[in-house]
């Protein structure tokens, strides 16, 4: 799956928030590349900068200093070549599962009998049939998410950002997702960068896990997962990677901790 | 157990059920006549000088009735000529209506416009704010002088009905999930499809919350403009002062009172079933 060539490239990246006189500095320096077709977790305590990252990269924020490349081109601005998945869901509430997909096709000027083509594709890949007219409202949170995934697929990005995006479902639903997406992703080949809070989501999903800092945000570690899918939670292997990434995010945890109680 | 579960379980939905809504509603009513008729009666019988304001519910019903067969005063049986209270409905839901929609095709976009743009905002804020806590009403005898009969008061409902939308729609564009506008940019969205595709649904039900509150005032408003003597399509507020400061007919005026409830309560009631065709079709509630 994974290819060789750099998909994503963060160069020295810095984010200042100015919030009246005071400056937080919620990244510095952040510096990554990520393969084609690659899974790659970003994972760190509240307030790292992990969303800050992805929404620069889908361009709905602009960085203090440093780059964003994609694919060797450098990003501007928002555009449909990064799809973005939202923990919030995002959907439109006024529009059907199949609107809400075709979204993005409207905008672009795609005829409608491509378009309910290419949604028709996307509802069954995501496993909607059935949906097609419903409204969010009547979906479950899982159900909702699968919207969210096909929506950005539907765009057909190069790749796909995901913040939080199974962070307000049930543990059950959660599991089955991941898998879902795991599935998905075989299908696609898509690049995905995608944010959590979960270690257990991060080793189950990931190629490489990027732990963060405690802010200002940088890359503190970055492990490569290294185990075969499907991957199984109760493995032995599984542990020992999930221990491993632990330890490192605990002492993050600690750090985050230890300024939030004595502030600057 | 079950025996006496099944009887009182009917029962038990019997008075949860609609029909227990339906049947406290008509007693209130019911009650709330019966109270009239008293009050009336007793006004009479005491010999107070208030007998006459306060007809009792018999009287103002003839009035009401036979108003749609004629109105006295404003006809004039010996050469045919007959005002119904239809003709006096009809002045002043024209006016409304007028007015009204007048004041929603005004109100909708500008209410975009300052929702969405930060100038139009600033160039538009302080003429509304300036206008608007100005009582429609305070308008009224000089609207009837510079644009007469008809225009005038459809005027004073404007002015009525155009703040509640304006400030209701400039509300709804601000509510706008900014996470729907980081969503519809991330599909590629530019700035006239987030308007458009965005915002402007987005809006819709805010935008109905201010119609139904402008549709309210607008009646408020109506009525008391065409008090000020308006003979030209005298409406139900010219009937209203005339039938009674004018000639006493105080059973003619409750009717007429009542007419524009009923006038209104349709009106709302109109937009609210519009409103909950629109969520249907949306499948937003």
């Amino acid at each position: 799956m994974v290819r060789n060539e750099v998909s994503i490239s963060f160069k020295a990246l810095s984010k200042v928030f100015v919030k009246g006189k005071k400056q937080i500095v919620a990244l510095q320096d952040f510096s990554l590349d990520i393969k084609q077709g690659e899974i790659v977790c970003l994972l760190g305590p509240s307030g790292c900068g992990k969303t800050t990252v992805l929404r620069i990269l889908a361009g709905l924020e602009n960085p203090s200093s440093g780059d964003v490349l994609l694919v060797g081109k450098p990003i501007k601005k928002a555009g449909p070549d990064r799809g973005m998945v939202f923990q919030e869901f995002a959907l439109f509430p006024w529009r059907t599962v199949r609107k809400n997909i075709e979204f993005g096709l409207e905008v672009k000027g795609v005829t409608p009998e491509k378009r309910s083509e290419l949604s028709s594709r996307y509802i069954d890949l995501v496993g909607l049939k059935g949906f097609e007219d419903a409204h969010p409202k009547e979906l479950s949170g899982g159900m909702k998410q699968r919207v969210g995934i096909a929506r950005a697929l539907a765009n057909e990005p190069a790749v796909l950002l995901m913040d939080e995006p199974f962070g307000s479902l049930d543990a059950q639903t959660r599991n089955l997702m991941q898998k879902e997406l795991l599935r998905i992703w075989a299908a696609t080949g898509k690049t995905i960068l995608f944010v959590t809070h979960s270690v257990d989501e991060a080793v189950f999903l990931a190629d490489r896990i990027v732990v963060m800092t405690a802010r200002p945000g940088m890359v503190r570690e970055v492990i490569e997962v290294g185990l075969p899918r499907p991957r199984d939670r109760t493995s032995r292997e599984f542990i020992s990677v999930r221990g491993k990434v632990l330890t490192e995010l605990d002492e993050e945890f600690e750090k985050a901790r230890a300024k939030e109680l004595s502030p600057d | 157990m079950s025996k006496t579960r099944g009887p009182l379980r009917k029962l038990k939905k019997l008075f949860s059920s609609r029909w227990l809504q339906i049947i406290l509603g008509f007693t209130s009513i019911v009650a709330f006549v019966a109270v009239w008729a008293f009050v009336s009666w007793y006004l009479v019988e005491s010999g107070s000088g208030n007998a006459p304001y306060v007809p009792g519910p018999r009287a103002v019903a003839d009035a009401f009735f036979s108003s749609f067969t004629s109105v006295p005063i404003l006809s004039d049986p010996e050469i045919g000529y007959y005002v119904t209270m239809w003709d006096l409905a009809e002045s002043s839901l024209v006016r409304v209506m007028t007015g009204f929609f007048v004041g929603l095709l005004l109100a909708f976009p500008l209410g975009l416009l300052m929702g969405s743009l930060r100038i139009a905002d600033d160039l538009g804020r302080p003429i509304v704010e300036m206008l608007r806590p100005i009582p429609p009403l305070a308008w009224v005898p000089m609207f009837l002088l510079i644009f007469g009969s008809f225009w005038g008061p459809a005027g004073i409902v404007f002015l009525g009905a155009f703040f509640p939308i304006l400030l209701n729609v400039i509300f709804g564009v601000r509510s706008v999930d900014p996470t729907l506008v980081d969503a519809a940019r991330t599909l590629g969205a530019k700035g006239h499809h987030i308007f458009v595709k965005v915002v402007m649904p987005a809006t819709i039900p805010y935008l109905m919350t201010g119609v139904k509150i402008g549709l309210g005032v607008a009646w408020m408003c109506v009525v008391a403009a065409e008090y000020i003597g308006i003979s030209g399509g005298a409406g139900l507020g010219y009937w209203i002062n005339l039938s009674s400061i004018g000639h006493g007919l105080y059973s003619y005026t409750y009717a007429a009172m009542i007419m524009i409830g009923i006038l209104s309560v349709l009106t709302t009631g109109l937009a609210g079933l519009l409103e909950q065709r629109f969520y249907k079709w949306s499948g937003m509630k």
